[in-house]
């Protein structure tokens, strides 16, 4: 491994352990870092106890940022195209429209991952033959195909909204805005399975991906499988998005914004800039769920509006640099 | 002669548009060959479907004698390089990286980065005269520097055909001259088997062992570039009439002057 991809996956790293003392300082109660490290006296068990009920809060924003980013890194290097993100592409649309389908039809909850999954793979498969011109994806089209999706699956959600009561209306916000308050250690556990598995997929196509960030002809002529490796990585990106957003609801901007970010510090190399985004979208979205708490409390704020308000203007700065 | 690469009635289509109609090649082991034809006469397709990147839907297609479908798609791009017309990189890329690229088939799961896959990528680089360039990013050097930095990959895959797409298309008359000089010394010392396609006739005949004119997805003519670049052929493949003139330094020139009425 170069010197390069080894910093910057110590900085990642790094970067996510400081995200993650921050967001179980944070909040409500506000926990000194030496009181939370040391545990030591009777503030230091309050800290512990307090971190211990904010802990799965934490660990399930570290996994859907990791997620999201991941599958955000990956789509940008299989469809060549700085601008692809699940959430743009109407991905995570697609997902959280799967899941409160399952939801109004009275399903267990237990199978709103699998729900989220076949409404992104759906949405995934939708846009991808939108964007479709003359046997190729069109990079343009795909753009605007994910805009197309996403008006559809706001309708579908909104509709879903306003005939909902109770409950379900609940859940439906919950899935359109994004949010991590309702983390139970359960939902963590249910969630870490998910994000492994497309973590090593991924991972094991990285070498594949390098070669496709160059152009999809260019992996055909070096021997790639560029049909199957394509459904494999769409899948696995669809698998990451559906999991994100079966626990989270739909947070838009981390899979566009941290393989950016994490591009400028180790290059374009897939195999160090996945598991670099992954570690950095992890702690992205752990801070942003600090703040999201800190902001107004004891109010919280949807963590998918800091994130988009975080997102919007970057995203608006890169297309005036990629016209 | 007897057929490295051959092609017997190969068809391929986009969508509902058929690109290659039938068309028969006979490439020989070393040989240099220039398809020539009028735009969309298949002549880029027919590269396209050798370097597999575009699938074929009838005829044969033969490496060697066997056919090309029955060779692992790793296995033929170890033996077959393809260089694009062009490539435009939207990611930062070091053209090291990129020579890099060129032995992705030899390594295991696409990841070539040992020490012997970097010094074959920087002999290659040596051997195009780009390896100044090792550490720059490859969407920022010149058009000239960039065909040379892909024919270093070329090198790099060591393959033992090339397939060029208009390899000195859009670049200015020196780096031309330079490429069509480094592409003869290359193929001089490694006797790669050059498939190229090219819309200038000098090329064709100044490089060429061979010519194959098509013209809408099969082959018109094909033989050595004195019987095949006639205007009579030139008239069926291009609809245009020309001329054979003897430059100064007595090579046979052909200049087209105007469209067939």
């Amino acid at each position: 491994m170069r010197r390069r991809t080894v910093g910057g996956l110590a900085g990642a790293a790094g970067l996510l352990a400081v995200c993650v003392l921050l967001g179980l300082s944070v909040g409500g109660v506000r926990l000194s870092f030496s009181d939370l490290v040391s545990g030591a006296g009777p503030a230091g068990e309050t800290a512990r106890l307090v971190a211990s009920l904010r802990a799965p809060r934490v660990l399930l924003a570290a996994l859907v940022g990791g997620c999201l980013a991941l599958a955000g890194a990956a789509l940008q290097a299989l469809l060549k195209n700085p601008l692809a993100d699940p959430f743009l592409l109407g991905t995570s649309g697609g997902a959280a429209t799967g899941a409160a389908l399952a939801a109004l039809a009275g399903l267990s909850p237990l199978v709103s991952p699998a729900a989220s999954f076949a409404g992104a793979v759906a949405s995934s498969l939708a846009v991808a033959r939108l964007a479709r011109r003359g046997g190729r994806l069109d990079l343009q089209r795909l753009l605007l195909a994910g805009l197309i999706a996403n008006a559809f699956f706001s309708a579908v959600l909104l509709g879903v909204f306003s005939v909902a009561s109770g409950q379900t209306a609940r859940t439906m916000l919950f899935w359109m805005m994004g949010s991590l308050a309702d983390a139970t250690p359960g939902k963590v556990l249910a969630l870490a399975p998910y994000a492994a598995a497309g973590l090593v997929v991924l991972l094991a196509f990285a070498a594949r991906l390098n070669l496709f960030a160059v152009g999809e002809e260019n992996a055909a002529a070096l021997g790639v499988d560029v049909e199957s490796s394509k459904r494999i990585v769409f899948l696995a990106a669809s698998l990451l998005t559906g999991a994100a957003v079966a626990f989270a609801g739909i947070i838009g901007f981390v899979g566009l914004l941290v393989p950016h970010a994490a591009r400028s510090a180790v290059g374009n190399d897939q195999r160090a800039l996945l598991p670099v985004s992954a570690f950095a979208g992890a702690a992205l979205l752990v801070a942003a769920d600090a703040v999201s708490r800190a902001a107004f409390a004891p109010a919280e704020l949807p963590v998918g509006a800091v994130t988009a308000a975080i997102g919007a203007p970057v995203f608006a700065w890169l297309l005036l640099r990629n016209p | 002669m007897s057929a490295f690469l051959e092609a017997r009635g190969l068809a391929a289509s986009y969508g509902p548009t058929r690109a290659l109609d039938g068309m028969n090649a006979i490439i020989g082991r070393g040989e240099i060959v220039a398809l020539l034809g009028e735009n969309g006469s298949g002549k880029s397709t027919f590269l396209r479907v050798v370097a597999r990147i575009v699938a074929s839907s009838g005829g044969e297609l033969l490496l060697e004698g066997r056919p090309l479908a029955a060779f692992s798609r790793r296995d033929s791009a170890r033996r077959i390089a393809y260089l694009p017309q062009a490539t435009d990189l939207v990611f930062p890329i070091r053209c090291l990286d990129l020579v890099l690229q060129g032995r992705a088939p030899h390594a295991r799961g696409f990841s070539a980065d040992s020490s012997d896959d970097r010094d074959r990528a920087l002999a290659a680089m040596r051997a195009c005269d780009v390896e100044a360039l090792a550490e720059r990013d490859a969407s920022a050097v010149s058009g000239g520097e960039k065909r040379r930095v892909f024919l270093a990959r070329a090198l790099a895959q060591e393959a033992e055909v090339w397939l060029l797409d208009e390899p000195t298309a859009g670049i200015d008359p020196r780096h031309r001259l330079e490429f069509v000089e480094l592409l003869a010394r290359v193929h001089r010392e490694r006797r790669t088997t050059v498939v190229l396609v090219t819309h200038e006739f000098d090329l064709a005949a100044d490089t060429a062992d061979r010519v194959i004119l098509l013209r809408a997805g099969r082959t018109v003519a094909a033989g050595s570039p004195e019987e095949t670049l006639t205007p009579d052929t030139i008239r069926a493949a291009f609809g245009v009439e020309s001329r054979i003139e003897t430059d100064g330094r007595g090579r046979r020139r052909i200049v087209p002057y105007e469209p067939t009425r």
